[in-house]
């Protein structure tokens, strides 16, 4: 099972999904990978039907809100559009040009 | 803090309008002007809310642009941009401006040409309110942001579709007798259920239409109000916050933190409840969007914004008059005129002047919502005693 590639405050440990410039916490500039469990609950689900412009052609395509067990919330492409409801159990995959790939568990 | 009133207004019809963002910001400010008795010398400045018509029409730097064309070169002016709140931000500014006492008389104007676009650029200015590098970069819309939310909402409050149809239906109804709304034909709880599917669980006749339009406001200081008008309406409260940059970053998405603080500020100020309101156009630009705004507005506790409009209760004859302009569902969304665009049709309600007037209208509001619940103004307005 894939880690899910989390972003660690270096000066005060705050976690984040996506990357950060600075720590909303505590405003720091430092920070270091740090991998969490990749497996993830369905907060939230759609199903993008009419793209925009930088993603036309890849339609249907699922997109979830998912929270991490090290809670990490983050907002996430589900592989498959396998139609996910919120509670559902799902897996991190991989991190692709700053998108977070997911499949259902 | 002095008192502020609106002494004017203009506005263009929203639809396709075939006209740029000068042009249809010319219109509305010199309809404002000629409405009331304000001469081009009183104008101390112009505040201009617009949101993409540097990227669809290459045009910035609109309001000085727009000022001298109607007449009043040599006074200061701006533009403000916050996505679908920007001239609800331009009000926002310019009223500060009068309370402080730095300016007497202020022209506001909100503008947005978006109809000629072609569909790739269309979507990518109006992605452009939502943050690029995060939610933008994985394919969220703003259909699919509400899409989002309304399945957690319906997840959380079991709400069903046709509850939630019920708001497109009303509104619908609302601007069939609205000369200033692009769509003015009705539609059914089935029309809306079987129209084809946007971002689940939305559906294309949950979401408001693109349209082009300008809308203007002159505000001044109430003490001056008389001489200019013989009908101001007095702004009792002025709330703007900003929220989250996204969905992931609420902690509950269903209640977006930045119409609470806005209205609670407006409240507070007007010293008002929510239940003293006569009328709200509040920002619909989907359907879930009303059930959400409502409950953040504090209108309906949780939960209960979606069976409120099935029910009859946010009907023009109803307990809560919601959007009976048709809101942004009927009238479209000319994203930087619909703030200013939501007074204009509260100003008629309370001058008992609407197309679909509330009977008895004193006390009504306004909410403008930008982004993905990342900025919001709330003003509240009131007969002029």
């Amino acid at each position: 099972m894939p880690a899910f590639p989390a972003t660690e405050c270096a000066d005060c440990g705050e976690l984040y999904g996506f990357p950060v410039v600075a720590c909303r916490a505590c405003g720091s500039e430092s920070f270091e990978a740090h991998d969490v469990d990749g497996s993830g609950t369905v907060y939230a689900r759609t199903t993008i039907r009419v793209p925009g412009a930088d993603h036309q052609g890849q339609e249907p395509f699922e997109v979830c809100v998912v929270d991490l067990a090290a809670d990490i919330r983050i907002t996430a492409r589900i592989l498959d559009n396998p139609g996910l409801s919120p509670g559902d159990s799902v897996q991190f995959v991989e991190a692709r040009d700053g998108v977070f790939f997911f499949e259902a568990a | 803090m002095r008192d502020v009133s609106i002494v004017g207004m203009g506005t263009t019809e929203f639809g396709v309008l075939d006209a740029g963002v000068k042009d249809l910001g010319v219109r509305a400010v010199s309809r404002a002007l000629r409405s009331c008795d304000v001469s081009r010398a009183d104008v101390d400045a112009l505040y201009l809310g617009n949101f993409v018509a540097g990227i669809l029409e290459g045009q910035e730097n609109i309001a000085p642009l727009v000022a001298d064309s109607v007449g009043l070169t040599g006074i200061p002016t701006m533009k403000t941009e916050g996505a679908c709140a920007s001239s609800g931000i331009a009000l926002r500014q310019a009223y500060q401006a009068v309370a402080t006492g730095v300016h007497d008389v202020v022209v506001v104007a909100g503008v947005e040409s978006m109809t000629s676009a072609e569909t790739t650029e269309f979507t990518r200015a109006l992605n452009s309110a939502a943050d690029t590098q995060t939610e933008g970069k994985t394919g969220l819309t703003f259909p699919g942001f509400y899409g989002l939310w309304l399945d957690r909402y319906m997840y959380e409050h079991g709400t069903t579709r046709e509850e939630v149809a019920a708001i497109p239906v009303k509104n619908r109804k609302n601007g069939a007798t609205n000369p200033r709304a692009r769509f003015r034909d009705p539609i059914t709880i089935d029309d809306v259920v079987e129209s084809r599917l946007v971002a689940d669980p939305l559906r294309l006749y949950d979401c408001c239409p693109a349209a082009d339009g300008g809308a203007a406001l002159v505000i001044a200081a109430s003490d001056r109000a008389r001489e200019l008008t013989e009908t101001p309406i007095q702004v009792l409260g002025s709330g703007h916050a900003s929220g989250r940059s996204g969905a992931y970053r609420y902690d509950d998405l269903t209640t977006l933190d930045a119409t609470v603080t806005a209205a609670t500020d407006a409240y507070a100020q007007a010293n008002i409840s929510p239940t003293d309101l006569d009328v709200v156009e509040l920002h619909d630009c989907f359907s879930a969007a009303e059930i959400g705004d409502s409950e953040d507005l504090g209108l309906f506790e949780k939960g209960e914004g979606a069976t409120a409009a099935a029910e009859g209760v946010t009907a023009v004859d109803g307990d809560v008059p919601i959007n009976p302009s048709g809101g942004l569902l009927s009238k479209g969304h000319p994203v930087g005129a619909t703030g200013i665009g939501q007074v204009y049709e509260v100003c008629l309600q309370l001058f008992g002047e609407h197309e679909n007037q509330v009977d008895g209208a004193e006390l009504a509001l306004t909410h403008n919502l930008g982004g993905s619940g990342a900025v919001c103004t709330v003003t509240v307005l009131g007969r002029d005693a």
